[in-house]
């Protein structure tokens, strides 16, 4: 008698077992991965804004072509206490120019976003049009390689959507763009 | 001119790259002040807080409507607040869905520091499913969100269909994770098809790709969240338990079939009279059969992953840049690719790039063995549960398909009676 009972209440018994179960398995498993996650986290010294080194950048070019943005947040920086203000900048003027003058054909910004100013013979201030900008790194290479490398990449902080994945990083050929703190949000030189 | 730049450049080659200083720090005589350059300031952190907050909220708001009030009306405001702020105003990320990777990555990786608001981001909409459901796919996730508000028709897909693509999102889970422990990439992030339509730009492959799918999503429920996303079966696993499941009605059923029809997501299950009369014991006994079974599934699969490991460990940008080296040593090339170029420029040095492939290939090795295994798992179990037919005198819901999208409740004929009355 009772055993036939017993049969009869069996499958929601069984259910009710296998829910009881599964909620504990559920909620337990939540907590443990809570927990150990937990131990993994830091606010401070965590990492999660990208940002270029300057020292490791080669000016490849990829910066421009392969940010998620159509207008790369990448963007030159210039840092004036170290630029010696030439009028025959290697990374205003493209190489082997004929006539040094400033028509487009001699400028190495294909945009023009390089704002170019006579301050007193023989310098010249050099500034940098971050609206126009769109950090392929052209006078940075001209900069680093011939004069005193005072112009540098950096991803502008307020245009970086802080992917989870920066799409340049992944292509970057000298792995020069890595997560830093924010009290480090830019490499900034000079 | 030109000799100009000879010289430079044979300066160049003297002082070695990188050099600074080639030219002095000009002395001004008209006191020329050094222009003080501001750079444009961090996005504020605070916003994470707004994240979280309105991520908490919306799910709340999510839950009280579909467990208390049981209406819609409120979640097609939460999809249309989700897709303008988790969509457009904050472009996507951090999202619940990519934040997989990042925690997989922290419960294997010693030294990733993972960020406290991807950890909230994935673990509160799990908390969530497991009290309340998938209230986060209801609205709250912009993607389920924007797929929800173009949705007019239903189109039922065959349940033979349904069942194959639901595999999907279990494999490119374990894809997605795979990668992610072994630093490869974040795939989820790669492919994701809507953060092109809320960047407004980006890969237009994948941007077709979201077209597609908001396409499809036009006529049938879902397509994303149902067959792709990889978040979701993580979800399910939790809703299948949930403590304070939703109801349609809280009448009884009168089996009219105007809740399955309106289901977007195909997650109301109709009445089924098992033709199939099975002895119980018997049945226990193919289902021990099917378990015994099981494991040689995960063996075979996990073979092959271990087998395709080397492949796999392509993924890895090191791993290529090994091989492109290799290339290059056996068959010298004047024109070298960008990744060459400065690997060599930075003198870097074959042995110490083998010995980290080798570290690479040992790790995808093991993860790709786990991986295979895994995925022997869920396709076998998959098979085990269609194989087991389950009576059902009246509609259910089966609570780990259901999206808590609410559609249902204004069609069951049972609530509005209940409704009318409580009015009189």
């Amino acid at each position: 008698m009772n055993n036939d009972n017993n049969l009869k209440n069996s499958p929601l018994q069984r259910r009710k077992f296998l829910k009881v179960v599964g909620m504990t398995v559920a909620g337990g498993s939540i907590l443990a991965v809570a927990g150990v996650l937990s131990t993994k986290t830091g606010t401070k010294e965590a990492g999660h804004l990208w940002q270029i080194d300057p020292a490791k950048c080669t000016q490849c070019g990829r910066c421009e072509t392969d940010c998620v943005l159509s207008v790369s947040a990448v963007k030159c920086f210039h840092a004036n206490k170290v630029c010696g203000y030439c009028d025959l900048c290697g990374g205003y003027y493209r190489s082997n120019v004929k006539d040094l003058n400033t028509a487009a054909e001699n400028l190495m910004c294909p945009t023009g976003a390089i704002q170019r100013k006579f301050v007193e013979d023989p310098y010249f201030e050099y500034a940098i049009d971050e609206d126009l900008c769109n950090g392929c790194g052209k006078c940075v290479k001209g900069c680093t390689s011939f004069g005193n490398g005072s112009l540098y990449l950096q991803i502008q902080r307020d245009l970086c959507k802080d992917c989870n994945e920066c799409a340049i990083a992944k292509v970057c050929p000298s792995d020069a763009i890595t997560l830093v703190p924010l009290d480090q949000a830019y490499n900034l030189k000079g | 001119m030109k000799r100009l730049f000879s010289i430079l450049s044979s300066l160049l080659l003297m002082s070695g790259i990188g050099a600074q200083n080639r030219f002095p720090k000009p002395d001004f005589e008209s006191g020329y002040q050094y222009p003080d350059i501001q750079h444009a300031l961090p996005n504020e952190q605070l916003w994470l807080y707004v994240d979280i907050f309105m991520l908490v909220a919306l799910m709340s708001f999510v839950a009280w409507a579909i467990l208390k009030k049981r209406t819609r009306k409120p979640i097609i405001w939460v999809s249309v607040i989700s897709v303008a702020y988790f969509g457009f105003f904050r472009s996507g990320c951090v999202c619940s869905i990519g934040s997989v990777q990042n925690v997989s990555l922290a419960l294997v990786g010693h030294t990733y520091i993972l960020p406290v608001s991807v950890l909230l981001f994935f673990i509160l909409p799990i908390l969530f499913a497991f009290l309340f459901g998938r209230v986060f796919c209801a609205g709250v996730c912009p993607f389920g969100a924007i797929q929800e508000l173009v949705n007019i028709k239903n189109y039922r897909l065959s349940r033979s269909v349904t069942s194959v693509l639901s595999i999907i999102p279990w494999v490119y889970l374990i894809f997605a994770v795979l990668y992610a422990v072994t630093r490869s990439s974040f795939i989820i992030c790669r492919f994701d098809p809507f953060i092109g339509f809320f960047r407004l730009g980006g890969d237009f492959g994948l941007i077709l790709f979201g077209a597609l799918l908001l396409l499809a999503s036009v006529f049938t429920g879902r397509p994303f969240c149902r067959f792709i996303c990889p978040y979701a079966p993580l979800l399910s696993l939790f809703s299948r338990v949930a403590i304070w499941k939703v109801q349609i009605t809280k009448q009884k059923c009168i089996n009219c079939e105007l809740c399955h029809n309106a289901c977007p997501v195909d997650a109301i299950r109709p009445p089924y009279e098992n033709k199939v009369k099975e002895q119980r014991l018997q049945g226990v006994k193919r289902l021990l059969m099917y378990f015994v079974v099981l494991p040689f599934m995960m063996v075979a699969l996990a073979f092959i992953m271990r087998y395709a490991s080397d492949d796999l460990s392509r993924a890895h940008k090191e791993v290529r840049l090994y091989d492109m080296v290799q290339k290059q040593e056996a068959d010298p090339q004047d024109k070298i690719t960008l990744e060459l170029e400065s690997f060599f420029g930075q003198g870097g040095k074959i042995s110490e790039l083998k010995q980290k492939v080798n570290v690479i290939q040992q790790d995808y090795k093991r993860y790709s063995t786990i991986a295979g295994a895994l995925m022997g798992l869920v396709i076998g179990l998959m098979l085990i549960k269609l194989s087991i037919k389950r009576s059902r005198k009246e509609y259910e819901i089966e609570h780990a398909d259901c999206v808590d999208c609410g559609k249902c409740f204004s069609y069951c004929p049972q609530n509005s009676i209940c409704k009318s009355v409580l009015l009189k």
